[in-house]
């Protein structure tokens, strides 16, 4: 995929490459604004909107790194949602379990490729992270996916969010500090492999 | 206990983020501090857990169609044309209305003059009871009225005030002369003639505007170009769509 190509025909209205884009991004994105909402139906119209409003403005897109352009597209719209949230509250419609906690998604537990035991832990672990990461301040949390998750670097980080460089370092160091903390009342809900004493060895 | 400062260190260096020199330094800070060694270590299981989180994919395909962009179809160049001949033929249309308008107003604004002239010279100016006036009629009065103004004029000094001077004037004359004189008939022709006068060149000028054929003409082209530019528009969305 030639993405300079594509992003240019796109910029001259050609929404057949900015699809191809599309394609290439939506799990991504889809992914950095679950991690972000922890909501899955949320996620989706959020990175819906980031698409629609992504292809509105392409042509302010000059150059560097599309995928942190796009990212600052998404990280708007999330933040839109969020705000969207907040004066409108809503109830979760998924049912909890007789303890209190959520019920497995089902689209979670249907994947063919791991065994009933993996999906499980995978399962614990997603839950447990995404707790965590619920917990941070919106600014905390919008870095630490990026760069820990999306494996961004930290000027691209600095692009999407839109704040210095210095503020992205500063972000993260303590965003990671509150997850371990976090993290570590987790310990013994986390399977073996993702106990955190075995992640020293990493 | 590490300062935060210590903290945000440690996190660019676990990212790569320091210049060589400054690596070296927290290198040696952290073999010689166990403190920062386990601060270190809990940053780097932070990020490896997040790192390790399953990656999910997009439920749907969020590609985008014309409509939820609202991207309009690329539309022929006659396009332009009739949907400019339509703004031109309503643009003609509208201004043939007021240029027929034109005559109409400006002779309304000049009519009063022979009215009011009319009027005062027949003796009805006074609207509001002419006074005095007795059983005689407005006609039995007029002669005087239009006399009045020769007797009386030199004592006139403001513009309303006439109407009552010529009242009382019109009044006592009447009273003093008791019956109408012979020149009313006389004195009402030539004002009936300027009248029809006026009337002959209003009518002229109406008549010289802009024929109804050239409104009809213009109205039809305009409508049949807008039909034609919406056929056209709406044939390219079908096409695009």
């Amino acid at each position: 995929m030639d993405e300079t190509a594509l992003i240019q025909t796109a910029q001259h209205g050609d929404l057949d490459s900015f699809n191809t884009l599309i394609l290439h991004y939506q799990d991504m994105v889809f992914h950095t604004a679950l991690r972000i909402l922890g909501d899955e139906d949320l996620a989706a119209d959020a990175s819906q909107d980031a698409f629609i409003s992504a292809f509105r403005s392409i042509n302010s897109f000059r150059g560097g790194s599309f995928k942190a352009w796009l990212m600052r597209t998404v990280t708007n719209a999330c933040y839109d949602e969020l705000r969207r949230r907040k004066r409108r509250p809503t109830t979760q419609l998924e049912p909890d379990t007789a303890d209190g906690e959520e019920m497995d998604s089902p689209r979670w537990l249907a994947d063919p490729s791991m065994t009933p035991a993996e999906k499980s832990e995978a399962d614990e672990l997603e839950h447990a992270i995404q707790h965590c990461l619920d917990a941070l301040p919106t600014e905390f949390r919008t870095v630490v996916v990026l760069a820990d998750i999306q494996g961004m670097d930290y000027s691209e980080v600095a692009t999407a969010v839109h704040v210095p460089l210095g503020t992205i370092k500063s972000r993260l160091a303590r965003a990671r500090l509150r997850l371990r903390e976090c993290l570590r009342s987790f310990e013994e809900l986390l399977p073996s492999s993702f106990r955190l004493e075995g992640e020293r060895n990493l | 206990m590490n300062n935060f400062r210590d903290i945000e260190q440690l996190s660019s260096y676990l990212d790569g983020q320091l210049s060589p020199s400054e690596s070296e330094r927290v290198e040696s800070r952290l073999s010689s501090d166990p403190e920062l060694a386990s601060a270190f270590d809990d940053l780097r299981i932070a990020r490896g857990i997040l790192r390790k989180m399953p990656a999910r994919k997009a439920p749907r395909n969020f590609t985008l169609t014309r409509k939820m962009v609202g991207l309009k179809p690329p539309l022929p160049r006659a396009y332009s044309v009739f949907r400019f001949s339509t703004a031109f033929a309503t643009f003609l249309l509208m201004l043939t209305f007021a240029v027929n308008a034109l005559p109409r107003l400006s002779f309304g604004a000049a009519a009063p003059a022979p009215v009011a002239q009319e009027a005062y010279g027949v003796g009805g100016g006074c609207t509001t009871g002419c006074g005095g006036g007795g059983p005689e009629s407005a006609a039995t009065e007029a002669p005087a009225a239009t006399e009045a103004p020769v007797v009386e004029a030199p004592s006139l000094e403001g513009a309303i005030a006439p109407t009552e001077t010529l009242s009382t004037a019109s009044a006592d004359s009447a009273r003093e002369v008791g019956t109408p004189t012979p020149e009313v008939s006389t004195l009402k022709e030539p004002e009936s003639e300027s009248v029809l006068q006026n009337q002959a060149q209003v009518h002229a000028e109406r008549e010289a505007v802009v024929p109804v054929i050239w409104q009809i003409g213009l109205l039809v082209v305009g409508l049949v170009s807008a039909v034609i530019a919406f056929m056209i528009s709406r044939n390219a969305r079908k096409k695009w769509s």
